[in-house]
């Protein structure tokens, strides 16, 4: 049996052999790490958004790379998922996007600070991750990823796709937040969409549609594809 | 107790039920949120509730390992403390700091840096307040010129756990390198110098406890930190799979990671062998539960629960799920909440001359906070399953998954008022001792001989 001295000696000597190896290995991980993150891509834009999480503690609902809190959705490929315009949409007032869902802080962004954490949930997107998330292996059964592909969508703008989806389905792909919108021009003429969407609140007081702040022009584009959808 | 200034370490205790007690409020709030019931939203949202509790959690169980030192140190190296003084205004500054902290994270003021959100300028007090209790307890050691095995690897343990905490005070734009330091912190605390703090308590336990002789106990307790360093260093990598390390932390995470339970495994056959050589009856029955317990239950949680799911082919779906959090609150419990629940129940009798040993509400506390925390385990793990299931195996969306395991989170809070039962059993108890006393100087454990 060993000896009590013996045992001291495995302590230390495993240790000291352990930590050497453990700081080779990290010296070797600072030097690859810059090319698997594409550490050139961190402009000031994502530094500054990397502060705006830290500075809100955003990893206390949410996770990121799968680090932080389980409360919220994973957001290392958000942007992919979601896309740019959504995502500003979203952070101006999370809580119109879930109407009656688990919430979310509203900090109240400008404009400059939204783009930062976009930049920053980008940058994180398209870190090399070893293949983390992993892609579904079992069938899917929902679908509320935006649609971008499929044919009754061929003329839509781009606005309806990154937007309208996250709530709206449209040939049974799409949110399920507000109605289904297959044949929604047979329902409600050009003139009630636009006042619907510019101002949800003004046709329906109690409306869980937000008031999304868009442009005249992006509004009728979009109408004028609702009224395709017959 | 053999010095007087041993006492200090109930204060130190008491701040730790103190803060328990908090931790636990915020946990019941957390628990809530997720069954749908966010009510507090607006005044304390989730991430709030989040970095109180753990932040609590943390600071309460350094605190136990504080008071932990300051009654096993003198013990064992036979000297008065260097300075009481020293060590009240250490604690004190510890609770001011730790306070503004909490205050802190109510009003948005923090790091947001999972497990350090302390703030940079408190972090910088922190150091310094640490620093003060190792110089305290330091001088203690150097002024006696005479210290065990035990001491040493307590002392050790704390000192690296100091050291440790600086990594994670440096700033990295690169979110990968700020996660990769993050770990040097959090792993290898838990899993590396933390386990000496606790092996060096638990030696301490199974030797006033079972009065096998120190020799074999201070042997085993270098072979057991010993293949904690040698699993743990490098199974830190375990934490490097998917944020953006190189591949090859693939396999050095998973071989070591997977070699970890190994030390957790040694201590728990380790206290059942010292308790079956047992030469002696200790009147401290519930201490004994405690320590043994403690030793089954951090194998169970950090060993067992940590294996299933630190595999990089099973870390690969479970990553950052609901099964993260089962395994974490087991874990902690097992193994550092129960070594300072342990040490508090066998020094309390000690300090203050009272022998309530083995009450009722003592045995009660044990056994409910146990059954408890295992219930709690459990409806983790099934919500935790079904979300690996639903949302990363077949691609369901996560607020849809998150509502369909509303319901375990009624268990979660059903078992987790068990657990609390058992805890506000424990404060009772404590409180039931009442103040450490001079008059408690000198008297001995009334330990039978057993052969
Ligand atoms: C946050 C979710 C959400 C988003 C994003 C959203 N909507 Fe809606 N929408 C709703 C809800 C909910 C209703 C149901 C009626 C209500 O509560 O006002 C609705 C109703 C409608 C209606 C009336 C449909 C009917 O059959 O009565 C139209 C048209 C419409 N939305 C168009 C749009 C367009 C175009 C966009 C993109 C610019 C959009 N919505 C984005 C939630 C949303
Ligand atoms: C109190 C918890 C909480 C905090 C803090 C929080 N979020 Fe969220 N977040 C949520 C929840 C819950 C959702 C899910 C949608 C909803 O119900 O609003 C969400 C959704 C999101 C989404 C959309 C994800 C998706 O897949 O649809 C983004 C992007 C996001 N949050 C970014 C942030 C950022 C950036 C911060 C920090 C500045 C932050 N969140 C802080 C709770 C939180
Ligand atoms: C007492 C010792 C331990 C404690 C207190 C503990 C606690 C924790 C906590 C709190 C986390 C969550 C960390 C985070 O995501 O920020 C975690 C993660 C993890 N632990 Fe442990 N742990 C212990 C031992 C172990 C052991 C021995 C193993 C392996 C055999 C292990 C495997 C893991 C793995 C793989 C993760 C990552 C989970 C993920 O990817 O989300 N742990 N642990
Ligand atoms: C009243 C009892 C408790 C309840 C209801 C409770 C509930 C929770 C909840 C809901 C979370 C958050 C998970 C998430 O991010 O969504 C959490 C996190 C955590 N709790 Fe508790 N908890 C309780 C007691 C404890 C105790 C006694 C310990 C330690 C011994 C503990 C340790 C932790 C840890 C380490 C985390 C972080 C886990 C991780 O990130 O993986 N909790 N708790
Ligand atoms: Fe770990």
């Amino acid at each position: 049996m060993l000896s009590k001295s013996q045992a001291r000696l495995f302590f230390i000597v495993g240790t000291i052999f352990f930590s050497g190896v453990f700081l080779w290995l990290t010296v070797d991980t600072i030097r690859q790490v810059p090319n698997q993150t594409r550490a050139a891509n961190i402009t000031p834009a994502v530094d500054r958004g990397k502060k705006i999480w830290e500075a809100n503690n955003c990893m206390g609902c949410h996770t990121i790379f799968g680090e932080g809190a389980y409360y919220a959705p994973e957001l290392t490929k958000v942007v992919e998922r979601r896309g740019e315009v959504w995502l500003k949409t979203f952070l101006k007032d999370p809580e119109a996007m879930y109407p009656g869902e688990r919430k979310m802080t509203n900090y109240h962004f400008s404009d400059n600070q939204i783009n930062d954490v976009i930049a920053f949930l980008k940058w994180a997107g398209e870190v090399d991750l070893n293949g983390f998330p992993a892609k579904p292996t079992l069938s899917a059964t929902t679908a509320s990823a935006p649609v971008s592909n499929l044919d009754l969508l061929k003329g839509a703008p781009s606005t309806f796709s990154q937007l309208c989806t996250a709530c709206h389905s449209v040939g049974g792909k799409g949110g399920n937040v507000g109605p289904a919108l297959d044949g929604v021009a047979s329902r409600m003429s050009a003139e009630e969409m636009t006042k619907r969407i510019k101002d949800p609140m003004s046709v329906k007081p109690d409306s869980k549609m937000p008031k999304l702040g868009l442009s005249d022009g992006d509004i009728s584009q979009l109408v004028a594809f609702l009224q395709t959808l017959k | 107790m053999k010095y007087a200034s041993q006492k200090v370490a109930f204060w130190f205790f008491a701040t730790c039920m103190l803060l328990f007690t908090l931790q636990l409020i915020y946990g019941f709030i957390m628990g809530f949120a997720h069954m749908g019931f966010d009510v507090l939203h607006d005044l304390i949202p989730f991430n709030t509730a989040r970095a109180v509790h753990t932040n609590l959690l943390v600071v309460w169980l350094l605190t136990g390992f504080m008071g932990a030192a300051h009654y096993i140190i003198p013990d064992e190296v036979q000297r008065e403390l260097y300075s009481v003084k020293l060590a009240y205004i250490q604690l004190g500054s510890l609770v001011v700091v730790g306070v503004v902290a909490l205050i802190g994270f109510h009003v948005n003021w923090w790091e947001g840096r999972k497990f350090l959100e302390i703030p940079r300028p408190l972090d910088y007090l922190v150091v310094v307040n640490v620093l003060t209790f190792l110089f305290n307890i330091g001088m203690t050691v150097f002024k006696a010129n005479r210290a065990s095995t035990t001491s040493i690897v307590l002392y050790t343990g704390l000192v690296a756990a100091a050291l440790l905490y600086l990594p994670g005070m440096i700033y990295f734009e690169n979110q990968t390198m700020d996660s990769y330091f993050r770990w040097w912190v959090v792993h290898l605390w838990v899993e590396g110098v933390w386990e000496l703090i606790m092996g060096g308590i638990l030696a301490y336990l199974l030797i006033k406890l079972t009065g096998v002789d120190r020799e074999v106990i201070e042997k085993w307790l270098y072979i057991i930190v010993g293949l904690t360093f040698l699993s743990g260093i490098l199974g830190t990598g375990h934490h490097y799979y998917y944020i953006g390390a190189p591949k090859y932390w693939l396999w050095v995470g998973g071989i070591f990671s997977a070699l970890e339970p190994l030390a957790f495994l040694g201590m728990a056959l380790f206290a059942i062998t010292m308790y079956r050589r047992s030469g002696r009856e200790h009147p401290n029955k519930l201490a004994l539960m405690w320590t043994m317990g403690c030793a089954i239950m951090s194998f169970v949680g950090a060993g067992f629960l940590g294996f299933a799911h630190t595999l990089p082919q099973v870390n690969l779906y479970t990553h950052g799920t609901l099964v993260t959090a089962m395994h974490g609150h087991l874990a902690f419990w097992g193994a550092y909440a129960m070594i300072v629940l342990a040490i508090i129940n066998y020094s309390m009798p000690l300090m203050t001359g009272r022998k309530n040993y083995g009450s009722m509400t003592g045995n009660l506390a044990f056994w409910l906070s146990n059954i408890g925390m295992l219930g709690m385990t459990g409806a983790f793990a099934v919500a935790g399953i079904a979300q690996v299931y639903l949302e990363r195996k077949m691609g369901m969306d996560f607020l849809q998954v998150q509502r369909e395991v509303e319901p375990h989170f009624l268990g979660l809070v059903l078992a987790a008022s068990l657990f609390t039962v058992g805890i506000a059993l424990y404060i009772f108890d404590f409180t039931k001792f009442g103040f450490p006393s001079d008059e408690a100087l000198g008297v001995s454990e009334d330990t039978t001989v057993v052969v």
